[in-house]
């Protein structure tokens, strides 16, 4: 019994002296922020104070919002603003909230708007397992917030259907704590040091900053007639049938948070909807919301956007479409920051 | 389910707790069997019904085997043992070889060729798991061993986790009496097991995951590389094999041990080694002996005249390298190896020291080269194992071949480069593992306290994690 005692103690030692080194270097350790979301970091963080209007979210932004021309637009309205596309590939929830608090961490003195995309948060992560993209944003915050939605996706479940759901999302608990594993453990960190790697940070900033060093890359060819008829399918399909939706939990909760942390800095957060495919009319549960919510999926207000000319799929526009949506957001945010 | 994924030491915990808080051995052996199972079906679990219709067909084989003294009956068992193990080899490695290669003969005979291949998934650790039943169902033959009484012992033997994918190759005699009796936690070696698993896990994912990426650009196109490349990709190939698998092999080992159970030593330094037959007494030992018990000394061995036993040599590399996979590389491999063995044998003949055969399980270290016929004996060694490697690695013949020009005649087009700095990453790597054999880190770490020990055992696993690379490359030897 004693030396079963003494066994114990060792591996508590052990799994205490792993825990606490593994914190120590973790707390020493720079974040390991991703290549491409180096690159827009470093940059906005350079020139922080030259901005006072930042855009984050998807490629659906990032490849949408021209910031010249919404700074433009914003002065024609009246309203100056100096903005930032802090758009990033595939950047959905909750990677977008831990970039969000990265860019609130610099304290930017004269940020005061903060527009940020809608979305669900997302638990899967098949396509980047294996990459530091996945590994860097999985903090303990963030992984909780993809465990609850993992547990309860749609919200309202009892306490035995989300015990259920702890066999059905087995895979997506087990990849994101092993996610948040990686990332509490440093896994991989030494490759951050080695020559290359800064060397490849520093190419990839000149393609990821875009044209005009703000944030915004312009995007590619409008679809082809085949897939544009299964667009307008798709499309008619949706419109026939208007759907609402109400946030789950985890995500409701997690764009609170967001909302709240902007407005610790003083600046106002503000949502956007992108003008995707799917119509469906996304609300909060609990009023009031967070922040006001601009959606531009309803192609009944905006037909402009769901031309097939002006888009390249179900989610993105061409630099047309991007002219337009970024007009239409400029105004709409416009109309927004004028009210008291 | 790889032992460097974090997944695994999730598992390793559950089944090391469960198995050490199980009282009875039948418990145990069945928890392990549970989770053996469940760790071969984490790669696909349809696959799973081959290992259990080759144990059951194993222990039925044993079974029958000692209900008979009739020599053409027990032949006939055996042979229906042999038959299916190998059956299963041949269908899921060989099959689209020899339909390719018997089309390419006929094709090249001018005969109408027009058989079909088949899209084939090969089971993951098929020729281990297979060699490891063999093993059972011969050596009941030879009647060196009882056969199990029950179907649990042989289940176990053949689907336990550490070493059911790639190996060791362990006998049926060494393994079966482990399991016949419970084994006591006070007898694991915890401290060197644990070191064994670090050691491996560094061996694996900080080194041979490392340099993987170097030696897959090099061996994509070797044509393109100058030729100081590849030397850089050739011996980045060296080092990532005998990381990668005898990385695996500690982990396997170190495992196993801390479950009470002994795995034999699969590797000792090879790269040491000064002549080629002694290379084979340090690498895949396990797989070495296994060819020497079951082929080699069948086939005859070292009786008979000089052309008979150097026949015997050459059909055991061949098949040797061909138990490697279904291509003609391997095939090319095994065969450089053989005649590298009938050249030191034919060498050794002159000088009147033969090598013996019998005793590659009781090898120390190979010493090292103490003079200057020791130093050019071990550059001609690891230089001849480095050619063969190429072979080894190569995606096909075509790449082979102009990896093996720029490597041995010096003479290559291509202009890229991998770096010729790297060559001071494989010396360097080499003097840590001269150190390593030479005994410079072994046992101070038995001397500290066992608090200490713990300690300073998670501070440098938290270390080595810094080091391993955002995904694994599978082990090399999961293929085979």
């Amino acid at each position: 019994m004693k030396q079963l005692a003494r066994n114990f103690l060792c591996a508590a030692l052990a799994l205490a002296a792993f825990l606490a080194a593994a914190a120590l270097i973790h707390a020493w350790l720079p974040p390991a922020i991703p290549k491409g979301v180096a690159a827009k970091l470093e940059f906005f963080t350079q020139h922080k104070d030259e901005f006072d209007t930042v855009i984050i979210g998807t490629s659906r932004l990032y490849y949408s919002i021209s910031p010249e021309l919404f700074d433009r637009t914003t002065r024609e309205e009246g309203i100056s603003t100096r903005t930032f596309n802090f758009g990033i590939d595939a950047m959905h929830p909750p990677e977008n909230f831990y970039v969000l608090e990265q860019i609130l961490k610099t304290k930017p003195r004269n940020l005061k708007w903060v527009v940020l995309e809608m979305g669900d948060i997302q638990t899967k992560w098949d396509a980047i397992l294996g990459t530091q993209r996945a590994v860097y944003w999985h903090d303990w915050p963030r992984t909780v917030s993809t465990l609850k939605k993992a547990l309860n996706p749609r919200g309202g479940a009892p306490w035995y259907i989300r015990a259920s759901r702890l066999w059905l999302a087995r895979r997506d608990l087990a990849s994101n704590l092993t996610l948040f594993g990686k990332q509490f453990a440093n896994a991989g960190r030494a490759a951050d040091f080695f020559p290359d790697a800064a060397r490849e940070r520093m190419s990839e900033a000149a393609s990821e900053l875009g044209p005009h060093g703000d944030g915004y890359r312009l995007a590619g060819d409008p679809m082809t007639p085949e897939r544009a008829a299964i667009f307008q399918k798709k499309l008619a399909q949706e419109v026939a049938e208007p759907r609402q939706k109400i946030l789950d939990p985890a995500t409701e909760s997690a764009y609170r948070q967001a909302a709240a942390k902007i407005r610790q800095i003083g600046a106002t957060p503000l949502f956007v909807v992108t003008p995707v495919t799917s119509q469906i009319a996304v609300r909060f549960a609990q009023t009031p919301p967070p922040a006001p919510l601009l959606s531009f999926n309803d192609f009944k207000k905006y037909p402009e956007l769901y031309d097939t000319k002006v888009r390249i799929d179900d989610g993105h526009l061409t630099n047309e479409g991007a002219r337009e949506f970024t007009r239409l957001l400029a105004h709409e945010f416009a109309r927004h920051a004028r009210q008291p | 389910m790889l032992f460097v994924e974090f997944r695994f030491f999730w598992f390793f915990l559950a089944v090391f707790a469960v198995y050490w808080s199980l009282r009875r051995n039948n418990s145990r052996k069945l928890w392990l069997l549970v989770c053996s199972y469940f760790f071969y079906a984490a790669w696909n679990w349809k696959f799973l019904f081959l290992i259990m219709a080759s144990s059951a067909l194993d222990y039925f084989v044993g079974t029958m085997l000692s209900r008979t003294d009739d020599p053409r009956a027990r032949r006939g068992w055996l042979i229906l043992s042999l038959c299916a193990n190998l059956g299963a080899i041949a269908f899921f490695k060989y099959y689209n070889f020899f339909v390719i290669s018997a089309a390419a003969l006929l094709e090249w005979l001018g005969l109408p060729a027009s058989l079909h291949t088949l899209n084939i998934v090969i089971p993951v650790g098929v020729s281990f798991y297979t060699f490891h039943s063999m093993s059972y169902t011969i050596d009941v033959y030879r009647r060196k061993l009882r056969p199990v009484s029950s179907i649990l012992d042989l289940a176990c033997f053949i689907g336990f986790f550490p070493q059911m994918v790639a190996g060791p190759i362990v006998r049926a005699f060494a393994f079966l009496p482990q399991l016949r009796t419970l084994r006591v936690f006070g007898d694991v070696d915890v401290r060197g097991a644990l070191i064994l698993f670090l050691t491996g896990f560094i061996k694996k994912a900080c080194i041979a995951d490392a340099v993987a990426p170097y030696v897959d650009r090099y061996f994509e196109a070797p044509g393109n590389f100058t030729a100081a490349s590849a030397w850089v990709g050739v011996l980045f190939y060296a080092i990532q094999i005998y990381c990668d698998f005898s990385g695996y092999t500690d982990m396997a080992i170190a495992s196993a041990g801390l479950l009470g159970y002994e795995l034999p030593i699969n590797f000792r330094f090879p790269y040491f080694a000064q002549n080629i037959s002694d290379f084979w007494h340090h690498w895949h030992i396990s797989l070495s002996s296994w060819l020497r018990d079951y082929l080699y000394i069948p086939l005859g061995g070292n009786r008979g005249p000089r052309w008979f036993v150097y026949r015997n040599i050459m059909i055991t590399m061949l098949l040797g390298g061909l138990w490697h996979g279904g291509a003609w590389t391997f095939v090319i491999w095994g065969g450089l190896h053989g005649l590298a063995l009938i050249v030191h044998r034919q060498w050794s003949r002159r000088r009147d020291v033969l090598p013996d055969v019998r005793d590659m399980q009781k090898h120390a270290p190979p010493r090292g080269p103490q003079s200057i016929g020791g130093w050019l004996a071990w550059l001609l060694t690891i230089y001849w194992v480095c050619v063969a490697w190429i072979f080894f690695r190569a995606v096909d013949l075509p790449h082979a071949f102009p990896a093996w020009r720029s490597f041995v005649l010096l003479q290559s087009p291509g202009t890229q480069d991998l770096g010729t700095w790297m060559l001071w990453i494989v010396a360097a790597l080499g003097l840590v593992h001269w150190m390593n054999s030479r005994g410079v880190f072994s046992k101070w770490w038995r001397r500290v306290p066992a608090p200490v020990f713990a300690a300073g055992y998670g501070c440098a696993f938290a270390v080595v994690l810094l080091f391993i690379p955002p995904h694994y490359a599978p082990f090399i030897y999961f293929q085979f």
